[in-house]
């Protein structure tokens, strides 16, 4: 079920200094986590991904999950410590028309000898916020005895 | 809706072969069966057509399963960049629907929508003619990412009366004559300022094709079909500032002298003879054209030993999946017919050749109209066989897959490797 990506992590997910690392799993369910600077929000606010390299692991991994049904991962860590994980499933790979012609023009434009191999789409079905000061409220308040005690002394 | 489909009571439903193999992707099954059934496009999804941007039958070098060539999407793409080439099929022969719903083109069957699906773009090449006046769509016809040349749409086995008894190569061509005025010999001319203009769109193509009908003329068989090739080969390198080009040349199977000659004297990089049907005594009958002038045991010959000069994994063939079942003198089981086309594949791959397969498609104006092909499970199984023999022999199919051909269901496993 797709999620709605909110005004904030969209504004995250389009600065210059924001980190976003797709993580896709291979055939035996290893990880396999790379940078991926050219995710983006598409006007669906889906998640899109330029694959430059077609033999890439990541690009026959995302193969497999559109194949197979399998979820990929997103982090996203901004430049002051925002953070969020966004689980998703890819659901279309464009490799030819208008849109690829349009981002393929897009590459060429940035870097003379890049080439493209596919555009991804993943839609979000899960977005955790991931940041340390959201995940110990919710701790604190699911998990009371998860602490040290020196930590409540007098 | 309500459309009557003919049920096939006696072979497992698509959903029943998708259970039964979790692990072959379902896309790619569904690319199969569409082909294995072939497709019916109704009025609305035929309104949204559009000739300004969409691409539309006429320049194949097959015939369709209903006798009609024009004014249809020659194929379409499902959301995961899988291709699939359609034959348009009357209804009483239980195709897949291409409909309209909601504004969104999508495939039925029984009235169920399994997938949208949407139609191939037009390259912006197809609006322009060559200096001789030969619209370039007829001299190039294009898929997503290949340029796709027929130099030469006549073969010359069908003048002895040989052709290949599943092939309607030259009926298509006199009706592509007669109603669309399509050349049946290209110029070099042509070529060249056709590829030109399709290389300057941006991202659009990957690989360029060749393929012809047979022609068996010359000093030594074939000379003239080697000579001609070299000059449209030669032609589309005027276009390119490296010597070599991704491009595949599907044809005879030649010798190594002949072989030799295209190679070093072109752009091609990848080579792929036909032998249709991985079997000598069904080759025979199915082929008598090739057996005559080639051989059986002689064609798989030059298959293996073309990986001298082009590299293992480069030299493939291609074969008409179920027609080792036609009758009368096919297989009449199809786990004997798998069994020994998959050995037969097996000792080309030992020997560096890889084998893909295309769906039989018995079309009305070929010898062996009116036939069925295989079952769903049996194609499934072929592709996953011919799939793993990849992979046990390690052998690349870049220039086959589902991006520079997409009409191949087991080469598309190749995305995985």
């Amino acid at each position: 079920m797709a999620v709605d990506i909110t005004e904030k992590l969209a504004a995250l997910l389009g600065k210059a200094d924001t980190v976003k690392i797709l993580v896709t799993t291979d055939e035996e369910g290893a990880p396999h986590a790379v940078v991926k600077d050219s995710l983006r929000l598409d006007e669906q606010h889906r998640l899109i991904y330029l694959e430059l390299l077609e033999s890439s692991r990541t690009n026959k991994n995302m193969v497999r999950s559109i194949w197979f049904n399998r979820a990929v991962a997103v982090a996203v860590a901004g430049a002051n410590g925002e953070s969020y994980q966004i689980k998703g499933k890819p659901v279309k790979a464009i490799v030819s028309g208008p849109l690829f012609r349009k981002y393929y023009q897009q590459i060429r434009e940035q870097c003379d000898d890049a080439d493209l191999a596919a555009v991804w789409v993943i839609e979000p079905e899960n977005i955790i916020d991931q940041s340390f000061p959201v995940r110990r409220r919710q701790e604190e308040a699911s998990h009371p005895y998860f602490k040290h005690l020196d930590r409540l002394a007098k | 809706m309500s459309f009557a489909l003919k049920q096939q009571p006696s072979e497992l439903s698509f959903e029943e072969v998708a259970a039964k193999y979790p692990q072959f992707p379902r896309l790619v099954m569904l690319k199969t069966d569409i082909q294995r059934r072939g497709v019916y496009y109704t009025d609305r999804a035929l309104s949204v057509a559009d000739p300004a941007i969409h691409q539309l039958a006429g320049t194949h070098i097959f015939g369709t399963r209903d006798g009609i060539l024009t004014h249809r999407p020659e194929a379409f793409i499902l959301r995961d960049g899988t291709s699939v080439l359609t034959s348009p099929t009357p209804l009483e022969e239980n195709p897949y629907i291409v409909d309209l719903c909601d504004g969104r083109l999508v495939l039925l069957d029984k009235g169920q929508e399994i997938e949208e699906i949407e139609y191939w773009t037009k390259p912006d090449y197809y609006n322009l003619t060559t200096s001789t006046g030969v619209p370039m769509s007829h001299v190039a016809s294009a898929r997503p990412q290949r340029i796709y040349i027929m130099p030469s749409r006549y073969c010359h086995f069908w003048s002895d009366n040989q052709g290949c008894l599943f092939c309607d190569i030259v009926n298509n061509l006199k009706q592509q004559k007669s109603e669309l005025d399509l050349p049946p010999k290209l110029k070099p001319r042509d070529v060249a300022e056709t590829i030109k203009e399709a290389l300057k769109e941006p991202g659009r193509f990957t690989a360029i094709c060749l393929t012809s009908g047979s022609d068996f003329h010359g000093g030594v068989p074939f000379d003239t079909e080697v000579d001609y090739y070299i000059e449209i080969l030669q032609a589309v390198g005027e276009n390119f500032k490296t010597a070599k080009f991704p491009s595949q040349l599907i044809s005879t199977a030649f010798t190594e002298k002949q072989l030799a000659r295209i190679y070093e004297q072109t752009g091609i990089l990848s080579y792929t003879p036909d032998i249709e049907v991985l079997n000598e005594k069904l080759f025979a009958w199915i082929c008598p054209g090739k057996a005559r002038w080639v051989g059986y045991r002689e064609w798989k010959q030059r298959l293996i030993r073309a990986v001298d000069i082009f590299d293992r994994g480069y030299v493939n063939t291609c074969i008409v999946a179920g027609v080792e079942l036609a009758k009368p003198h096919g297989f009449t089981d199809e786990d004997e017919a798998l069994k020994a086309v998959l050995e037969e594949a097996e000792d080309l791959a030992s020997h560096g050749v890889s084998t893909v397969y295309t769906v039989w498609v018995p079309r009305p104006g070929s010898y062996l109209r009116g036939q069925k092909n295989a079952s769903l499970d049996y194609y499934v199984r072929l592709a996953a066989g011919l799939h793993e023999l990849r992979k046990k022999y390690n052998l690349p199919i870049d220039h086959d897959d589902y991006r520079r051909c997409g009409n191949h269901p087991d080469s598309d496993l190749g995305r995985l490797l």
